[in-house]
């Protein structure tokens, strides 16, 4: 992760809601604030849905992420 | 809903290789679906998670819950769902490249409301943090200690201590001392833990009331 990544904080606010961009916008910290402490992607391995989720994503489960830079 | 409009959603749906997105498309799209049948529905457990934090936790599958009284009876649902070329039932379905569950009511003892996204095809409802929080660090420590679910409370908390969901935090520390969850101890541990990492002030101390 860039330590210097200026990604915009845009909240999820309690009331109301976030408006489609802004949660776009806010994406990038989301991912960077959530790395910073839990690195890398955290899928479980294993979970009660693995049959028809490894046949449905070719032995994963479930599509790749997105890399942060690309958020 | 038009069909042209449900056509065109379901290709973008369908060709969106990004899996957040593509969770939080459908769900847009479900939620106005089922709410002209007067059924609302809330993005729920991981899935509201992965939404709300990015944080790369996610799988395959779409979770959500009714949040009112009113419960599509078995051959709606599988009517609505038809609608989007769906497969299997009653209650979950492969659509679009990936799966959609509808698990019931949903449990929620937040007084916030939820959360909720101008999605492309309809506002989107997903469950109170406050309740994600207190129930993801339970399934932490209990039935015994999960280390996905901790790396996924941490990096939940982690979006919620530098700004990018808003929590009422004595909501966070009335729901730990319920007896549905009892954790207030743990809660403030992990929170704790996550905020010296940041380097910043927990705002669940013990002696904060």
């Amino acid at each position: 992760m860039n330590s210097k990544s200026k990604a915009p904080c845009i909240p999820i606010p309690i009331e109301g809601p976030i408006s489609w961009e802004d949660w776009l916008k806010g994406r990038r910290f989301r991912r960077e604030s959530s790395q910073l402490v839990a690195p890398g992607v955290i899928r479980r391995k294993r979970g009660s849905s693995d049959r028809r989720l490894k046949k449905l994503f070719n032995g994963e489960r479930g599509l790749p992420f997105t890399p942060t830079e690309k958020l | 809903m038009d069909p042209n409009k449900i056509k065109s959603a379901l290709a973008d749906i369908t060709a969106e290789r990004d899996p957040t997105l593509k969770s939080l498309k459908m769900a847009s799209l479900c939620t106005a679906l089922w709410a002209e049948r007067g059924v609302e529905l809330v993005v729920v457990g991981g899935s509201a998670i992965e939404i709300l934090t990015d944080g790369a936790y996610t799988s395959g599958d779409l979770d959500l819950c009714y949040t009112n009284q009113a419960a599509l009876p078995l051959r709606e649902r599988q009517e609505v769902m038809g609608l989007l070329g769906a497969k299997g039932g009653p209650r979950n379905w492969e659509v679009a490249g990936m799966f959609v569950d509808v698990l019931g009511a949903a449990e929620s003892f937040a007084r916030t409301p939820y959360r909720r996204i101008q999605g492309p095809y309809g506002e989107v409802s997903l469950m109170k943090p406050e309740d994600l929080l207190v129930e993801r660090v339970l399934v932490s420590f209990y039935p015994e200690k999960s280390e996905t679910a901790r790396k996924c409370a941490k990096s939940f908390i982690a979006v919620i201590l530098r700004g990018g969901i808003v929590v009422d935090w004595n909501e966070v520390r009335r729901l730990a001392n319920r007896s549905e969850y009892r954790n207030l101890r743990e809660c403030e541990e992990l929170i704790k833990e996550v905020a010296d990492e940041l380097k910043i002030e927990s705002p669940l101390h013990s002696d904060s009331h």
